[in-house]
This record gives structure tokens, sequence and C-alpha cells, in this order.
């Protein structure tokens, strides 16, 4: 294999892994937090990459539409956890699992009510190419995986620096604790969902320049996601960085090895990784409940 | 009598769907009977031993392929190629099941999607020289007429699989009544309680889940062998919770529930689907409303009333 494809590969690899990441944190810090399961985090990456379609063909800025789509998703996340989640916190993880397909379902229902079934491009904003070795590499690839880094960074900062995010660190490892100390949990669920909402918004505006913007993307990617968060360990962020980055290179570089292999690769890893460890790379006992 | 107390209800059940033959057009009831036994297998792992799983379409895909290989490349009797669907399907589920059972509720519905996944990828490019890729397999021109029923015409094909229907739902109810039955209940509700009796949940798991994808790889080679034709779409990730929907829609862990889901969700299909482009947003909120209503699903909430509207006072049975 030679460098020059080796190295867009390992970036490809990377942009890939970044946008797995900025979904999967979502899921992860809410099944942590709330032991919910929520796949409805794929309806709001589809909102978030359809409105940046909206707002571009309505601006022409793509940026402009990357944010509205983060607002207009975390709109959505704050109205679905007020009228469903609010009441179904305390069931069991199935349950979750299956009310939030539903949402997920009539979700991709609304979306091509109002935006139809045919696929949107939406284009991409930095159009320049870097120098790497000889190689040309689109900057904006470099651009999604600096911002993955640096959300990564503020989450960490939240919830280490933050009185709030220590309070949902703590009671990631025990709720009951947290409320006996008088805290209202159920606050800090809404700021959570919302918080995984607007990432999941973002992942969105952000792949929408990538791919094409069409009402099944969300099930598309469901089974990536969730391989990310399985491998990672439900509920553990440091597990969640690590795993989206090895799925996005397995993707990237198992495409450059044998094309076939490109989607298969990944879930063969997982099966691999849940036998020889069923609680994922970083997961630990205590999420066990 | 006592013979008839047992089968009533499962005669009266086909017996409507018999009729319903009349009404409705071919096609439609056919797709309804192989649905409900597709169905039939996630509602069993749901409801009675509490794994949802959200790969069932890999086990759907193994029946289906294990009879489309028959078919297209070896025999042409329908008939052993449904054997062999289920043959095959057993042997699959009987090894994977050994690794998954093991794995908790939610790891398992993911388990089980990315083995559905890995098979949709393993028929649609890897194998693809045997398979034909996307362009699927096609032999409704190899299947030999059979004596009695033949297979190939959709007359005889829905007399088929009514029958094949009526006898699995008799071993489901006769599954329910039996300790083995008590047995996955007993798994879901209170495993620790179940191993201090002496039960191995393990094995226990193990074979609810041969059995439910053993059901499932039945529907996937009747589904072959009435198109006479299977393509990697089958197996599609996309389509992966069609059976968790329709479990939840006709009642999970009831008898009749994936009859009265698959008709509903099929029947809903066809009829919104030429109203109104975007059905999905009505099964959507219908999940969702089920769940939010107590997660009884269709049957589950008629089946209170009908009870008390069949017997009288006083006996009217759990």
């Amino acid at each position: 294999m030679d460098t020059q494809l080796l190295i867009s590969g390992v970036i490809f690899g990377l942009s890939i892994g970044s946008i797995f990441f900025l979904l999967a944190i979502g899921l992860s810090l809410c099944f942590g937090l709330m032991r919910i399961i929520s796949l409805d985090q794929l309806l709001y990456y589809s909102v978030g990459a359809y409105l940046t379609y909206t707002i571009h063909v309505a601006t022409g800025n793509t940026w402009l539409g990357v944010l509205g789509g983060m607002v207009a998703a975390g709109l959505v996340s704050f109205g679905v956890e007020r009228f469903v989640f609010l009441r179904i916190y305390e069931r069991d993880i199935t349950f979750t699992m299956i009310t939030s397909f539903g949402i997920l379902f009539a979700g991709i229902g609304a979306i091509k009510y109002i935006w139809g079934l045919i696929p949107r491009p939406v284009p991409v904003p930095i159009d320049a190419q870097l120098q790497i070795l000889g190689t040309g590499v689109p900057l904006y690839r470099l651009v999604v995986i600096v911002i993955s880094f640096l959300v990564y960074f503020g989450i960490w900062l939240f919830l280490n620096r933050t009185i709030t995010g220590k309070a949902i660190r703590a009671g990631i490892e025990d709720v009951e604790h947290v409320e006996g100390l008088g805290i209202n949990v159920y606050k800090l669920f809404t700021i959570t969902f919302i918080i995984a909402g607007i990432l999941s918004g973002l992942a969105g505006g952000l792949h929408s320049s990538l791919i094409m913007v069409d009402p099944q993307m969300g099930l598309e990617v469901l089974a990536f996601v969730f391989m990310v968060v399985i491998i990672g360990g439900l509920g553990s962020i440091k597990g969640t960085l690590a795993s989206a980055f090895i799925v996005g290179q397995v993707v990237s570089l198992g495409s450059l090895v044998y094309a076939p292999l490109a989607q298969m690769a990944p879930f063969a890893t997982m099966l691999l990784i849940l036998l020889i460890k069923p609680t994922g790379l970083y997961g630990s006992k205590l999420l066990k409940r | 009598m006592k013979v008839l107390k047992w089968w009533w209800g499962i005669l009266l059940a086909f017996l409507l769907l018999g009729a319903a033959r009349i009404f409705l057009p071919l096609p439609f009831a056919n797709e309804i009977i192989i649905f409900s036994i597709y169905t039939m297998g996630c509602n069993f792992l749901l409801g009675r031993v509490g794994f949802i799983s959200f790969g069932q379409p890999a086990y759907l895909a193994v029946g289906a392929y294990a009879t489309a290989f028959y078919l297209y490349y070896f025999g042409t009797n329908p008939y052993i190629g449904i054997l062999l669907g289920i043959g095959v399907g057993l042997v699959v589920s009987a090894i994977v099941g050994a690794f998954f059972v093991r794995l908790r509720s939610d790891y398992f519905a993911l388990v089980n999607l990315a083995l559905a996944v890995i098979i949709f990828y393993l028929m649609e490019k890897v194998l693809a020289k045997i398979t034909h890729g996307d362009n699927g397999l096609w032999f409704l021109a190899n299947m030999s007429s059979t004596p009695v029923l033949n297979l190939g015409k959709p007359g005889d094909f829905f007399i088929f699989i009514f029958l094949v229907a009526m006898a699995l739902w008799a071993f489901y109810k006769y599954l329910d009544d039996s300790l083995f039955g008590a047995c996955c209940l007993g798994t879901k509700i209170n495993e620790d309680k179940l191993r201090f009796l002496g039960y191995s949940n393990y094995s226990i798991r193990w074979m609810a889940f041969i059995i439910a994808n053993t059901t499932t790889a039945l529907a996937g080679s009747l589904y072959a062998v009435y198109f006479g034709f299977v393509s990697p779409a089958i197996t599609h990730p996309a389509r992966a919770a069609d059976p968790v929907v329709v479990t939840i829609l006709g009642g999970v862990g009831t008898l009749y529930g994936p009859i009265v889901g698959s008709i509903a969700y099929t029947g809903m299909k066809d009829l919104l689907s030429g109203f109104i482009a975007n059905w999905e947003l009505f099964i959507g909120l219908l999940l969702v409303f089920i769940m939010l209503a107590g997660e009884k699903g269709i049957w589950g909430t008629l089946d209170p009333y009908l009870k008390k509207a069949f017997y009288r006072k006083g006996t009217v049975p759990k």
C-alpha cells in the first residue's frame, strides 16, 4: 500500500470517527446517567443535517446551517424529553430502547413529510486542500477532527470543572446518593439530554457535507454508533473517544485492504471484543444494574 | 371436550384468518401469515425470555438462503428446501446462541443487529459469486410441482402455510403451558430465584433462543419459496426493527399478538402508503403511544374484554 493512499485513508477514518464520537457521546452520557438507551439521538442527527441543508439553501452559509441545526436539534430533544422521557426514566432499558425507536421512526416519517424523499446535497464549506507529506488532504475533514477534539475537551472541562458537571459525574456513579444530597436529578437529566441532542445535531450538520442528506440517514449510521458505544463501554467518555477512532479506522483502512470488508469488519471487531470483554473496553462492572 | 377447550382459541383464530382469505387478496393473506410466523420468534424472545433482538433478519436470511441455495443449485423439491432451511436455522442459532445468550439484554439486541449487518454484507459483497449480490437468486422456475399441495401455486401455498402456522401456534401454546414455558418466564422475571430452584438460566435461555430463531428461519424459507427469489435486501439493517415493532403493536408475550400485529402492520403499510407517503410517522407515534399507555399492544388490550365476553362470571382464566 502506498503512503498517499494510507495517509488519506487515515484522515478519512479519523473524520468518520469524529462524527461517530459526536453521536455516540450523547448516547453514552444518557446511558451513564439516566440508564436509558436513546435511539432518538439519530433523529436529532438527521434534524441537524436537514436544518444545515435548509439554512444553506436560504443563506448560502453552511456554518450558519450547522449552528442552526444544533439549535434545532437541542429544541427537538428538549421537547421529546419533556413529553416522553420524563415519564419513562424509571422504566427498564429495553422499554426505553423500544420507545425511543418509536420516536426515531416517527421522526423519519415527519422528515419525509417535510423535506421529501429525495436525497439532498450540501456543499463542503471549505474547499481548500492541505498538503501532508505530499498528499492532498481536504481541510474540511481536518476541521471536523479538530472540532470533535474541542468537544471532547469541552465535555471534559464541563464534567470536571463545573458543579453541574460534577453532579452529573456523581450521578453516573450513583443517582440515589446525588438525590440524597438535595440535587434535583431530573434537572440534570434534562441538561444531559439536551447536551446529547445538541451534539447529535452538530454531528449531523458536520456530516451533511460529507454525505448526501436523506431521510434514512439516521438508520444508516445507527448500527455504527451503537457499535462505538458498545465497544467503548456504555457510560464511559474516554472509551467512546477511543472506540470511535478505532471504528473509524477499521471502516476506512478495512476498505483499503479489501473493499467488501469496509462495512463488515467493524461488526466482526465488535463481536470479538464483546466475546472477550462483555462490558466493552472501558465499561466498568459498576454499570451493571 | 377437554381437548376442544385447549384448541378452541387456536381454531377460532385460524378460522377467522381462513375467512379473511375470502375478503383479502391472496398475496396480502400470504404476507400476513408469513409475517406472523416471522414475528412469533421475536415475540417469544421478548415476551417470554425478556430478550429484545434487533437482529431477527439475520436468522430470516439464514433460512431463506439455505432454501435458496438448495433450490438454485441442487434440487427442485420445495419441501426439502424448507426442511433444509429449518435445519440450517437450527444449527446456526444453536451455535450463535451459545455465545449470545450470556450477554445482557441491551448488549444482546446490538450483537444481534451486528450479526444481521454481517450477514447482509456477507451475502451482498463477500459471497457475491454464489449469491449474485444485489440481483439475488431467482429459482421460481426451478421448483418442481409437488403432488398434494403444489407450492408453486399461491393458492396451494396459502393452504400449506396456513397449516404450518396452525401447527406452530399449537406448539407455542403447548410451550406456554409446559414447565419449560414457566421457566422461560422465570428467567425473565427473577433469574436468581430460578437458579435457586435448581434450573440453569443459561440452558433455558439457549433453548428458547434456538426455538425462537428456528421459527424465524422457517419464516425465511417460506418467504424464499413464496417469492421464488432471495436477495440480501431481506436482511437489510434498516428493516431490522420490523419484527420488534410488530411484536409491540400486537402485544408482547401474547399468543395471538403476532397475528393481530402483522395484520395491523401490513394493513397500515399497504393502506396508509396509498394515501400518504409517510406511514412511518403513524407507526412510530403508535409505537410510542402503546409503550406509554402500558405496553399492552392491540391484542393485549382486547384480550381481557374478549375473555369477559366469552366466559361466565367467575370462570375467567388468567
